[in-house]
């Protein structure tokens, strides 16, 4: 369908705007703006109302334009030019969690998160980010994840903040106290930082044994600096299967914050080093499920940039996550015990956005003594969602609250797959007083393979 | 506004165009208004005080529960507060004994299934929006489902209700949740009153025990002929189905290309996704029948769902079937009438006819065994024209259905959309009588006016008015 092509038309603002868009900038209704957003996804949307109850902002607020179709109908007014771009349409665009639940629940398949990454480009160029919170989002987004420097150093701090003692002496003598409430709260959870892969592995990882084949690996930014054992399981285990791990050095954070806050500009700069970085490996292993799904969203991202989108399609369609690549590739059963109860939390970007349910379950039930207790609502965010839980706390908090509530009382242990659920969802359980441990999926197989080989059973 | 706030609070209203305009319309996207203002409520006493307060200024007002309705229930024609009941969603009592639940009007349909299922029962009527309208807009629009062929539809679940009257009145109707009381069946009028008599909040509901058994058939037909004389024949066999349904050609282009595929062979005419249910004796005895017309009538492949997961994923590909159109068009108007079963291959075969001299696609997706038709027709509301001619040609097909000495409406209301056509199947005087007594309840005609019923030199303007994009805030 391409509904909607008649509406854009060439116009030349830019006499009319200052800072304004360039001369050949198509537009569409009031959207301005270089990269316009897609009408055959809204096109898709016959406002039959089966995403409201999916959405987790719908459910909390019971409003209209904080639900999915809401959101599609705002994002269709603008380009109708029945509605400006303006703080009052911005909100409830950014209050979305980007979740994608409302895209299972979609009977005609309309891409919601798609286009609300597209809607919020068109406002971050219209209305840029000033004062504290531009610069806050600017710090992070542009200074700090893509900067595998600053990454380490980043890193280097928060070791040094835990182990000199500093946090110790930040947490007795209140200086936390001025500190927001949801900070504060997150500030309690930090994970040890490690030390970040790929600043210690060597560029190519060999296999265990006999090759199977090679792969390569996103070692990602917080999943490095925050939860590098998770990336150290990864590798082990991929090894364990036979294959051989590079970590191409070139690599860098996959953008999905940057789109998810608007800065597509950004986003693309880091996709394209990212398709340069990978283009001789076949397949690209991932193991958080935000940065998989961005990363098979590149074609998506260049839908407007006709020399860029085929190496897009290409590059994403070798994009897959670690639990299904194991589970398609008959990943090798463990022997030993792990003697737990272990539920399952799925990390939206793995369900919705990537379809990724089945697999990581089966991996956790073919572990011998893991027993799998599921989790009500699994797939409901847990208000993590990129820095949403940063930007958002009110809402967020909610969300965790309901999350942690679900959680089955028997259980030792909450198994993911993605590293912002597995910060949040630890807050949750520091902030409710519960004791279960969070883990990373691929964590459990890789504790089975170490006890294999302890007791020489591999 | 100010009044407003101060019964609900600051937040609970929303009164900024951009807040608005996602409540221009509901699942009925060919009218549009903006409302004045949506309040959300949380109790009755609330909703009571709103109403008076609205109704001392003289402002008109809606209920609105989920808005997935179809035929422009909760939509403004311009200028009235939007009641938002979604807030008021807790199950208050549930009495699995007497078989009988009260919920709040913005309760979910399907979550009350969920919420009982695991004690063995469940709440029979089943639209196919059950995933997210609400109880309350159930009751207003008397909604059905695909199951109602053998259960009834809403009205024939409601033991009592607990209303607010446009004098900011509370009564209750159907006292404890016993069946059949003395004096008037008031109940079975304000059900399927379309938020034209008061506004629902507290429902008593029947709940059912799940049958013990439950069998699931689909059936392939090169023909609608055979597919339609296939439904007459297995109600005629005796047999009361759970759920007869019926998709044709064009509609099954559209569920295929979406989001619950089944691989329906895509040259056939129509398929009949039959369900039987009931104590597990007898059922493969019915299922024989249904499989012995299907042969009679030439069918190309009849099957029975292996499993549970073959049988959720047939109902969810049917289910999601109208928002699947999505897939193959931007915008589509689903009509709704009813025609008795003997007449389908007529009928259908002139709603064909009135998509070609339209220019229009149309899908058939259908309760056959309730001779409940959905002409889904297909058009693209930024083609100028188009959406004119699809309303025109809608109009058509329930001429049709009324022709046939059917009806224009089988569960999803009159609305905005089919008030004109009441003319089809009432004269003046009866529309007279009905418009005589919503005068009773709602004399001011304030709560959900110009609904349900043609109004005098009204009906042309709403027609007209539903071209245009939308209606200045007064």
């Amino acid at each position: 369908m391409n509904v909607g092509e008649k509406e854009r038309e060439t116009v030349n603002l830019a006499g009319m705007l200052e800072n304004g868009p360039a001369c050949e900038t198509k537009t569409l209704g009031n959207y301005l703006w270089d990269d316009l957003p897609d009408p055959n996804k809204w096109a898709d949307c016959v406002h039959c109302g089966m995403c409201l109850e999916a959405c987790p902002t719908y459910q909390e607020t019971g409003e209209e334009q904080h639900s999915p179709r809401g959101r599609v109908y705002l994002i269709k007014a603008v380009a109708e030019g029945k509605l400006d771009i303006n703080e009052a349409f911005a909100k409830p665009i950014f209050d979305c969690l980007d979740c994608r639940a409302c895209e299972t629940a979609c009977p005609a398949d309309v891409q919601v998160g798609g286009l609300i990454e597209e809607a919020r480009g068109q406002i971050r160029q219209a209305m840029p980010l000033t004062g504290l919170k531009g610069a806050v989002s600017k710090t992070f987004l542009n200074g700090i994840f893509p900067n595998k420097k600053r990454m380490n150093r980043l890193a280097g701090f928060m070791r040094f903040y835990q182990n000199s003692g500093l946090q110790t002496v930040a947490r007795k003598t209140g200086v936390l106290n001025v500190m927001p409430r949801h900070l504060k709260d997150m500030e309690s959870i930090l994970p040890e930082a490690g030390k970040p892969v790929l600043a210690r592995y060597p560029e190519v990882v060999p296999a265990e044994g006999e090759t199977k084949g090679r792969v390569g690996m996103l070692t990602g930014c917080v999943m490095d600096v925050m939860f590098s054992d998770v990336n150290e399981a990864t590798i082990r285990v991929l090894n364990r299967n036979g294959y051989e791990v590079g970590l191409p050095k070139q690599q860098t954070c996959c953008g999905a914050l940057h789109i998810h806050a608007g800065d597509r500009k950004t986003g693309k700069e880091l996709a394209k080093q990212n398709i340069e970085a990978f283009k001789d490996y076949d397949k690209v292993i991932v193991n958080a499920a935000g940065c998989g799904c961005a990363l098979q969203e590149y074609d998506e991202l260049f839908r407007n940039d006709p020399e860029m989108l085929p190496l897009a399609k290409e590059f994403s369609e070798k994009v897959e996550d670690v639990s299904k690549f194991l589970y398609e590739n008959d990943f090798e059963r463990p022997k030993s015990e792990i003697n737990t109860k272990v539920t399952y939390h799925d990390a939206c970007h793995l369900a919705h956005g990537q379809g990724v349910r089945f697999e990581p379950r089966q991996l956790l039930k073919e572990i011998p003594g893991v027993e799998l207790v599921e989790l009500p609502d699994a797939d409901r965010c847990c208000g993590s969602a990129g820095i949403y839980n940063l930007t958002h706390p009110e809402m967020a908090g909610k969300l965790l609250d309901r999350k942690i509530d679900d959680i089955p009382e028997n259980v030792e242990m909450i198994s993911m797959g993605n590293p912002g659920c597995m910060l949040q969802i630890a807050m949750g359980v520091q902030k409710h007083g519960r004791s279960e441990k969070v883990v990373h999926t691929v964590q459990l197989l890789d504790w089975a393979y170490e006890k294999d080989k302890e007791q020489g059973l591999s | 506004m100010r009044k407003l706030m101060d019964i609900v609070g600051e937040s609970e209203v929303l009164y900024k165009r951009e807040d608005l305009i996602a409540y221009e319309c509901d699942g009925y996207t060919m009218y549009k208004g903006m409302p004045r203002a949506v309040v959300f409520v949380q109790s009755t006493q609330q909703v009571s005080e709103v109403v008076k307060c609205l109704n001392k200024e003289e402002v008109p007002y809606i209920a609105r529960g989920a808005g997935t309705g179809l035929s422009g229930g909760a939509t403004p024609l311009g200028g009235e507060v939007i009641i938002s009941m979604v807030k008021m969603k807790r199950m208050l009592h549930l009495d699995l004994e007497n078989r009988k639940a009260v919920v709040e009007p913005g309760f979910i349909n399907l979550k009350l299934t969920q919420s009982i299922s695991d004690k063995g029962y469940y709440y029979a009527p089943d639209p196919s929006s059950q995933y997210a309208c609400t109880i309350g807009g159930n009751v207003a629009e008397n909604s059905g489902g695909a199951h109602c062929l053998k259960y009834g539809v809403t009205t024939n679940h409601i033991l009592g209700l607990e209303i607010v009257l446009p004098s900011g009145e509370i009564v209750e109707i159907g006292k404890e949740g016993i069946p059949d009381q003395p004096g008037y069946d008031l109940l079975g009028l304000l059900t399927g009153s379309e938020g034209t008599l008061g506004i629902v909040t507290k429902v008593t509901v029947k709940v059912l025990k799940n049958p013990e058994g439950k069998k699931t058939v689909l059936a392939y037909f090169d023909e609608i002929d055979d597919a339609s004389q296939a439904v007459s024949d297995i109600i005629a066999a005796g047999i009361i189905p759970a759920a007869l349904e019926m998709m044709d050609d064009v509609a099954i282009e559209g569920v295929e290309s979406a989001a619950y595929p089944v691989g329906h062979p895509r040259d056939i005419a129509a398929f009949l996704l039959i369900e039987v249910d009931g104590i597990v004796a007898g059922i493969d005895d019915q299922i024989e029948e249904i499989l012995t017309v299907c042969k009679q009538n030439n069918v190309r492949e009849v099957k029975v769902a292996k499993n549970e997961a073959e049988r959720a994923l047939w109902w969810a590909n049917r289910k999601m079937g109208f928002g699947a159109m999505g897939a193959i068009s931007p915008d589509y108007l689903v009509q709704d009438g009813v025609i008795p079963r003997t007449r389908l291959p007529e009928v259908l075969a002139k709603i064909k006819e009135i998509g070609k001299k339209y220019n229009l696609r149309i899908a058939n997706i259908f309760h056959a065994g309730d001779g409940n038709l959905h002409p889904l027709i297909l058009y693209d509301a930024s083609v100028p024209g188009e959406s004119e001619r699809a309303a025109k040609a809608g109009s058509e097909c329930l001429k049709v259905c009324a022709d046939a000495g059917g009806s224009i409406t089988g569960e999803h209301g009159v609305g905005i959309e089919k008030a004109a056509e009441m003319r089809f199947i009432f004269t003046d005087e009866e529309i007279a009588a009905q418009t005589n007594i919503r005068e009773v309840f709602n004399p001011k005609d304030l709560l959900n006016p110009g609904k349900l019923f043609p109004q005098p030199g009204r009906c042309v303007e709403v027609k007209r008015a539903g071209q245009n994009e939308m209606q200045p805030v007064p």
